[in-house]
């Protein structure tokens, strides 16, 4: 054939992509993030009608004191699971606190201030290790906290074998009774918690974390110190989580080399419930912890039916599968979307 | 032969699993004499198969590049279900124990659908599943069940297979040999076992080959759900009876098992003959624990560290060979 | 003694030469345009100044000072800003978030002021003159276009000594394009030191005071741009090198189409392709990168949803997922350098990776037939000439050469219909470039077969393809064949430039001299 001289030109010039800016972009409304609160709002609702004598003040403060060391646990998780990362640790770590507050501490103030910050500290250094860890030796979030839970959990039962253990009746009293300004101390507990989230949130620590999570390469090419970044939340986890451990001990007046197991998968659940996704990023604590008061509420619910509670974890998982489905379901819408 | 040769070739950290086995019990053996007996050596080999078959299927997911973490309650409700279905009768298990892994291989069709399918990240469907499994056996074996399994044993078949021998193994040694061989088999010379790895290492290459990706990741999970099945009947048959909790162990023991055992926790690398050496490892840390005097606790500390450096060992050597 | 200099700077990445002793040397108070080819090392080079990049040797001075750079956060702290070509931006942030990570304005109670953030944006959009885009607008909800001014604006927002451009403008609109041209002449007029690297040599002409040329990793030319002319700069661009000369090829490819496509769009870049694949026919796809052919390639994978229409045979399909492609008879072989999308499966054996693709085929009773699959390895190792010690041994002990060549023998075993290559010899040594070119002219001498063919080599492109589509902004800018099939040609159409019609390069008498070494 051999065409002798074929060149054909399109002229693409006058082809404007953008079409000059737009002022109105839609900003986003993700009625996914509403969710957690409309089915706080349902089951509070079925809840009441069940039973009227839910509103009371006692079973209120009761239900509160239940559910903090849940919420700072599901706190310690968020805040991982932001970075793109989870922690399977914080159930080793509630459980040494639990273990060394029912061993060491004494009955004089002096003691119980020592050793919570002692607890205090040993949970941040865990938390510490796991982020050296997942930063400098390079091991996944998830097989690194699986192995430190391992390990936490084996200190924990060196320091406590069994069940028991005794805590200083002062500690239980500054912590639990008595109310301030007629709130129980646990309003405040819980108050303080979410204005340390909000707070961060603000610094450029935050937005960091947030970065991290979306996209670290990216958070890297724009100056972020990632590694600091990602130690530094893990260290914020294990504090949280030591966190809960104490109070979960004030709670039961005894320690338990195995406390914190069941928190793993519940302040996950609690997280995605919540509306975060693993792959982080995006999300709050506070509708976490909206979703730890969901599941809770899960538990009184099916209590109130009459189902045996043995069926609590089966109906958190079928629950944990639909939203993961749900959420699943809107990548894929999103990723559809992005094509127009 | 080549095969085998090419397999430690290809995985250096298989090699150095088994030489710290054998090292271990040569040094303890020497040290403790009683240690390198024949009985005590019978009692870790049945304690190493245990590990060994849980960690089986957990082996073929993580070389696919996901992970299954319910294996400790389908363990659990496949003991439970095969003690109450047969009612401690040998005759029973012609249809109980089929039944039962029936059941084993539809639950691991969920979690593989949803993960291949719907997306799902691994993590949270088998923790999820792990929960629904363990709360229907709570709430079931609270009722009419209780009496099912608490007081019932396994059949006399199911219990001879850690208490009989064959040419001086305890039976259950020869079960896992022979799904040793069986997973080797599978791994090395079959197709699946090819497409396994394919995916495991390199997910857009094998789809782009024309492999189906999702349909490879599926079975997977179905698999592991019906060797944690089997592991449950034997477990049963090794304590002689199925109670709550007996799974517990094997949700980090399994990852354990494969990840000492030299496979990649991303996918893509190691092998069964990898997590055997990573199961007797484990078995026997736990045994020199008594043995030193250190309390059950040292075991999960000792487990942590051992993943964590064979972990880095493993990220280690891949990037070395970039 | 110039503002900034780069002296002597080398890298490698593996066993490519990326930058060879590149000397670059800049004046504050004017624009310096940099151009090249893709994988001339133009892009390696400023990565290297914003320390995104460290280099193996070499020294870079600012102002007479040595600098020193770990990671990007210490370019940034020394006032060298960099607009990415593939964009720096954190998808989850809103627009303001963006503009001032890392250094946020602090309100007066704690942390960073939501409120200063907005006003600073818009305050910001207002000096640069632009219609504000909304601060709390998620990144990841924005068109290209605003994600590049976004970007744009985040480099600025640090009031940076250095600014470097890398194809900044790609998808922004005429009026857009306008703007940032004057405005990168103004902040230039302001004492910067800007860097404008750029596709469009009109666009770099139009900006800029001096231009370099690179080419294989070294500095090959600077002009003033008064003195310079869009002809010097090509020539200098394609290198005073012979090119690998031929006749125009004696095919007769027949009108038979293979596969049709019409009106293709999809993704962010891709803005309508229509063309026609001929059976027979080896088809190349030109253009600098991020025109669109990426989006291309991925559609008719099946990887990324387009719109439009695709004919294959003449019937209409609709592939939909790799899996529909597969079936129709379409494989695709990507990158080798790109861990992501390299063919081979490193944890696996020669043979292992030579088998892939027919599987199937190849199985007995679940297990694969060893010598069946002896069969197929042997064949294919023959018919690419692979070099291989043991046929058994991992992939990756091959040069990148032959590990492009077991990918392509992989999927040559499943008797594609249509071959498509993106960019699949980058990397690949001038030899194992040429057996290549060998084989796809066998496989598609029996018209069984066609081949797609992209590659960023334009020297590659006008030897193994009987016609070439330049891309360009998401179209096709030109399509050349025959006499006007030329090296300059395409690169002009790559660069928005008019194409010079009967282009013709007479064939040497005997001898046809190989191509110099052009490690891309």
């Amino acid at each position: 054939m051999g065409d002798k001289t074929i060149v054909t030109q399109v002229v693409s010039g006058a082809k404007s992509t953008a079409g000059g800016l737009r002022q109105g972009v839609q900003i986003r409304v993700d009625i996914f993030a509403l969710v957690p609160y409309i089915l706080l709002i349902a089951l509070t609702a079925t809840l009441v009608s069940l039973n009227s004598r839910l509103l009371s003040i006692q079973v209120l403060e009761t239900k509160l004191n239940a559910a903090l060391p849940l919420m700072f646990m599901t706190t310690a998780q968020a805040l991982v699971i932001l970075t793109g990362g989870i922690d399977l640790s914080i159930g080793g770590v509630l459980s040494l606190s639990t273990a060394i507050a029912a061993t060491q501490m004494g009955e004089t103030l002096d003691s119980i201030v020592m050793w919570s910050l002692i607890i205090l500290l040993v949970g941040m250094a865990a938390g510490a290790i796991n982020g050296l860890i997942v930063t400098y030796m390079r091991v996944t979030p998830f097989i690194a906290t699986l192995a430190t839970w391992s390990i936490w959990a084996g200190v924990a039962l060196f320091v406590l074998p069994k069940e028991g253990g005794t805590i200083p009746r002062l500690l239980k009293e500054i912590v639990q009774r008595g109310r301030l300004l007629g709130l129980p101390k646990s309003v405040y507990i819980l108050v303080l918690l979410i204005i340390f989230w909000l707070l961060i949130r603000r610094t450029r620590f935050g937005t960091r974390i947030y970065a991290v999570g979306s996209n670290a390469n990216n958070a890297y090419l724009s100056g972020a110190p990632v590694k600091r970044t990602l130690i530094a939340t893990y260290s914020l986890s294990g504090l949280l989580a030591s966190m809960a451990g104490l109070y979960r001990t004030i709670q039961y007046s005894a320690g338990s080399p195995t406390a914190g197991d069941p928190f793993i998968l519940t302040s996950a659940a609690a997280v995605i419930m919540g509306g975060m996704s693993l792959a982080g990023g995006r999300g709050g604590v506070v509708p976490s912890i909206v979703g730890a008061v969901i599941l809770l509420l899960i538990n009184d619910l099916i209590y109130f039916l009459g189902v045996s509670t043995f069926y609590t974890p089966m109906v958190q998982g079928v629950l944990l599968i639909m939203v993961v489905a749900i959420q699943s379901l809107g990548h894929y819408l999103r990723r559809r979307r992005a094509v127009q | 032969m080549n095969r085998l040769l090419s397999i430690f070739k290809r995985n250096p950290t298989i090699v150095l699993a088994y030489v710290l086995a054998a090292a271990m019990v040569i040094i303890v053996s020497i040290l403790r004499p009683g240690f390198g007996s024949i009985t005590h050596l019978r009692s870790l080999a049945i304690e190493g198969a245990v590990i060994g078959l849980v960690a089986l299927g957990q082996t073929v997911v993580i070389i696919g590049g996901g992970i299954d973490l319910s294996i400790p309650w389908m363990l659990n409700s496949a003991a439970i279900l095969m003690t109450v279905f047969t009612r401690g009768q040998d005759s029973e298990m012609v249809w109980a124990i089929p039944l039962v892994l029936l059941i084993a291989a539809a639950v691991g069709l969920i979690n593989g659908s949803a993960i291949a399918f719907l997306e799902i990240t691994p993590i949270i469907m088998t923790l999820a599943m792990n929960a629904i499994l363990l709360g229907i056996m709570a709430g079931v074996a609270s009722g009419g069940l209780s009496i099912g399994y608490q007081h019932g044993a396994p059949p006399p078949i199911v219990l001879g297979l850690a208490r009989n021998r064959i040419l001086g193994l305890p039976a259950v040694v020869w079960v896992w040999g022979a799904f040793i061989v069986l997973a080797s088999v599978i791994l090395s010379f079959s197709g699946f076992g090819r497409r396994l790895y394919a995916i495991g290492n390199n997910p857009t290459a094998a789809l782009y080959s024309g492999i189906n990706v999702r349909r490879v990741r599926m079975l997977t999970y179905v698999l592991s759900a019906v060797m944690s099945a089997v592991a449950g009947i034997i477990l049963a048959g090794k304590f002689g009876r199925a109670y709550l909790g007996m799974g517990e162990p094997f949700l980090f023991g399994s990852v354990a098992a494969v990840v000492v055992g030299g496979a990649s926790i991303l996918g893509g690398g190691g092998h069964y003959l990898g997590t055997v050496a990573g199961a007797l490892i484990l078995t026997v840390l736990t045994s020199l624990l008594p043995i030193f005097k250190l309390p059950a606790a040292a075991q999960n500390i000792v487990y942590g560290l051992v993943v964590l450096v064979m972990v880095y060992l493993a990220g280690l050597s891949r990037t070395s060979e970039v | 003694m110039a503002d900034l200099e780069l002296n002597n700077i080398s890298k490698r990445f593996g066993g490519v030469v990326a930058l060879d002793r590149a000397t670059f040397h800049c004046t504050a108070g004017e624009v310096h345009g940099l151009v090249g080819q893709n994988g001339a090392g133009k892009s390696t080079l400023v990565k290297i100044l914003c320390g995104v990049v460290q280099c193996d040797g070499g020294e870079i001075l600012l102002d007479g000072k040595r600098l020193n750079f770990g990671s990007p956060s210490d370019g940034i702290a020394s006032g060298i800003g960099m607009v990415f070509q593939e964009l720096s931006l954190i998808p989850d942030l809103t627009v303001a978030a963006n503009i001032f990570f890392g250094h946020e304005p602090t309100g007066m109670l704690w942390g960073i002021s939501r409120g200063a953030l907005r006003q600073s944006t818009l305050a910001l959009f207002e000096r640069m003159g632009v219609e504000p885009i909304a601060p709390d607008a998620e990144v990841c909800d924005l068109p290209l276009a605003q994600r590049q001014m976004v970007e744009i604006a985040k480099v600025l927002a640090r009031d940076p000594r250095v600014i470097i451009f890398d194809e900044a403008p790609s998808a922004l609109g005429r009026k857009e394009v306008d703007w940032l041209l004057e405005y990168v002449r103004e902040l230039a007029a302001e004492g910067r030191i800007v860097i404008y690297i750029s596709h469009d040599l009109r666009e770099v002409m139009q900006v800029s005071d001096t231009i370099t040329v690179f080419r294989n990793g070294r500095n090959v030319g600077v002009r003033r741009v008064e003195e310079a002319s869009t002809d010097e700069l090509v020539s200098l661009i394609l290198g005073r090198k012979a090119s690998r000369l031929y006749s125009p090829r004696e095919t007769d490819i027949g009108d038979e189409v293979a596969m049709e496509v019409r009106d293709l769009r999809g993704g962010v870049r891709l803005q309508g392709v229509s063309f026609k694949l001929r059976c027979g026919e080896i088809l190349g796809i030109g253009g600098l990168t991020g025109q669109g052919q990426d989006e291309l390639f991925r559609g008719l994978f099946g990887i990324q949803p387009i719109h439009g229409e695709v004919l294959i045979s003449g019937r209409p399909v609709h592939i939909g997922s790799p899996g529909s492609a597969l079936r129709q008879g379409i494989r695709l072989v990507l990158v080798p350098e790109d861990r992501a999308t390299q063919g081979v499966v490193a944890a696996m054996s020669v043979a292992q990776n030579l088998s892939l693709a027919v599987l199937p085929r190849l199985q007995r009773w679940g297990l694969v037939a060893r010598d069946r699959e002896r069969v197929v390895v042997e064949e294919a190792i023959k018919r690419l000439s692979i070099v291989v010690a043991d046929v058994n041994g991992p992939v990756m002990r091959l040069s990148g050469g032959n590990q492009q060549k077991v990918v392509l023998g992989k999927l040559l075993a499943t008797k594609p219909r249509i071959l498509m290559l993106y960019d699949s010899t980058r990397g690949v040594d001038v030899g194992t470039k040429a057996e290549i070119f060998q084989l796809l002219r066998q496989l598609v001498a029996g018209k069984g077969s066609s081949v797609l063919f992209y590659s960023t080599d334009v020297d590659e492109l006008i030897n193994m393809c009987d016609r070439v589509l330049v891309m360009r902004l998401g179209s096709i800018e030109a399509e050349l064949s025959g006499e006007a099939l030329t090296e300059e040609n395409v690169i002009r159409a790559s660069m928005g430039e008019a194409v010079k019609e009967g282009a013709y390069t007479r064939p040497p008498p005997v001898s046809q001299e190989v191509t110099s070494d052009r490690s891309s």
